[in-house]
């Protein structure tokens, strides 16, 4: 299809691609992803924690001072898809954070493609941002209401790319056309359904072409075929030698479509797990792995 | 009705916009000491359609066919008599005269138990005031507040606290504990599982479960998860879009 002008009238949406009928099922395989062993590692963890000094309930209550996560040391090689799993409050997300920069950690080493991350202002990292995206967990309110799914991809790649902004609507509408969202190029995201909202956010991640992609329980809240064909289209279009970070609570999810897994309890890496065909030992990983099975809930901490 | 333990009985619903057909052809019953599960993709009308068995009903022009019983509350009345299209008006007048219902006979717990609890009150004092809506106002509410605790596993002192002190586990705990303090016949759980993770998932739907029976609640789940509603369900009903009935899967246990 040919790149419609963004000034087009939104009324008159382009014709839609043939897609899959709803409500099939799609038996979906996963795309073989090469690991560079080799190469330089894109993320580099060393020994890292964080503390964060929460305030009490009242402006003159002891504050406390929580560990959210201690000593965690990981790499991820180029091609790589990562899994990080644990119940809610294990230290998943703050790790993630961290790798992308919104934390500092308050000891340990950062490490991305060998340059160091931590402790750098704003200033310095604000030029290599553009290598290293989020998909966020909320899709809705991390879109902005005002704004149609091209311009999102348009804009993104605008700032973060710093490309012309003349020339880039074709690129905008393949990619939005890669992700099936060739007939909602002019839809506002209150107009999406929770799939299509978080096909946009892909979109703008990739047009970017990033190193690194962090998603943050991209499918919560989705039923378990749309979750599925998300995670589908987040790994397909995962550019070959980029590395990926995927925080989730779906085991299955995390052995059908990573290499590793790390199991985090109250900020620690328990254990590490090779997909597909890694089985864990830690009495607590197994629970994660198989919840109704028997075992001893004193274990687990998210209560 | 002749059957005592039905609770809830919901027959051959149909809502209509103007545009489009919503929810065609769903039938289900709750059942005392039963779990019902609802299951279905999104935009299959799953919600709607427990929305129109608490006699919530806001669409144009709305109900078209259908009708409602709660046979242990209100015998054979038929509580969809003369709304069945007759548009917004009727709704309403049926959204009032429903009111006593919600909140008493039946509650539903919405999808995110966090943000479904009021931020700006304690734990205790929103269930004093869901204890008010029981049929035989409670004497010493004090003692009443911490045995409702208690049987959801939660500390007494958790009466005192504010939703966000809580963790997931125990927002999830405290609106159950909200969800049975009014003692109802029937509870509506939408979704009770998103966004915890597999651990507090197995724990909360077993809680539920287990408070369910000792009360002769009759439950309600609705839910994505086949593999909860595979171990908790007495009879799960499908519900596909519209095109195709719906059917059900599994007979009365």
């Amino acid at each position: 299809m040919n790149a419609t002008p963004a000034s087009a009238n939104r009324n008159v949406l382009p014709e839609r691609p043939a897609r899959t009928p709803a409500g099939t099922v799609r038996l979906h395989a996963p795309a073989p992803r090469t690991v560079e062993a080799q190469a330089k590692p894109i993320v580099e963890f060393n020994g890292v924690d964080k503390s964060f000094t929460i305030p009490g309930r009242w402006p003159w209550s002891p504050k406390r001072d929580v560990h959210a996560v201690r000593n965690v040391t990981f790499t991820i090689k180029p091609g790589e898809v990562l899994a990080l799993i644990g119940q809610s409050g294990s230290g998943k997300t703050t790790v993630s954070r961290m790798v992308l920069g919104l934390e500092e950690p308050t000891k340990g080493e950062i490490r991305l493609e060998g340059m160091r991350w931590d402790g750098l202002s704003e200033m310095q990292r604000r030029p290599q941002r553009v290598k290293y995206q989020y998909v966020p967990q909320d899709a809705l309110s991390a879109l902005d209401p005002q704004q149609t799914a091209l311009e999102h991809v348009i804009e993104s790649l605008t700032i973060l790319g710093k490309r012309d902004p003349t020339n880039v609507e074709g690129e905008a509408v393949k990619m939005l056309e890669r992700l099936g969202l060739g007939h909602r190029l002019y839809a506002l995201p209150r107009e999406m359904s929770g799939g299509e909202q978080r096909r946009v956010t892909l979109a703008r991640v990739f047009a970017l072409q990033p190193k690194l992609v962090v998603a943050d329980e991209p499918t919560s809240g989705l039923d378990p075929d749309r979750q599925e064909s998300v995670l589908e289209d987040l790994i397909h279009n995962l550019p070959p030698e980029a590395g990926c970070i995927l925080v989730t609570h779906e085991m299955t999810q995390a052995r059908k479509w990573c290499h590793r897994g790390l199991v985090m309890l109250e900020g620690q890496v328990i254990e590490e797990i090779q997909f597909p065909d890694g089985d864990p030992k830690h009495p607590y990983a197994k629970m994660l792995f198989d919840p109704w099975g028997q075992h001893d809930f004193a274990m687990s901490t998210a209560f | 009705m002749s059957d005592p333990d039905l609770l809830l009985d919901l027959s051959d619903l149909c809502i209509k916009t103007a545009e489009r057909t919503l929810v065609d052809g769903v039938s289900y019953s709750v059942r005392a000491g039963k779990v019902t599960a609802v299951i279905g993709h999104s935009g299959s009308g799953k919600s709607l359609s427990a929305r129109a068995a608490m006699g919530v009903l806001d669409v144009d022009p709305g109900l078209v066919r259908g009708s409602l019983r709660f046979p242990g509350w209100s015998g054979d009345r038929d509580w969809f008599e003369g709304v069945r299209g007759n548009g917004m008006k009727a709704q309403r007048r049926l959204l009032a005269d429903t009111t006593i219902l919600r909140g008493g006979y039946l509650t539903y717990s919405p999808q995110s138990a966090s943000s479904a609890l009021n931020p700006g009150r304690t734990i205790g004092r929103q269930l004093e005031i869901a204890i008010g809506r029981r049929t035989k106002p409670a004497t010493n509410i004090g003692q009443v507040v911490k045995d409702v605790l208690n049987e959801v596993g939660l500390p007494a002192r958790a009466a005192y606290a504010l939703p966000r002190e809580l963790s997931g586990g125990m927002a999830q705990r405290a609106a159950l504990a909200i969800a049975i303090a009014p003692q109802p016949r029937i509870m509506i759980a939408d979704e009770p599982e998103t966004g915890l993770d597999p651990v507090l998932r197995r724990v909360v739907t077993e809680l539920m479960l287990e408070v369910a029976r000792k009360h002769g609640v009759g439950l309600m789940l609705i839910s994505h998860n086949m593999d909860t509603v595979d171990r908790v369900a007495d009879v799960v009903v499908k519900i596909v879009p519209v095109g195709s009935k719906p059917t059900l899967e599994g007979a009365p246990v």
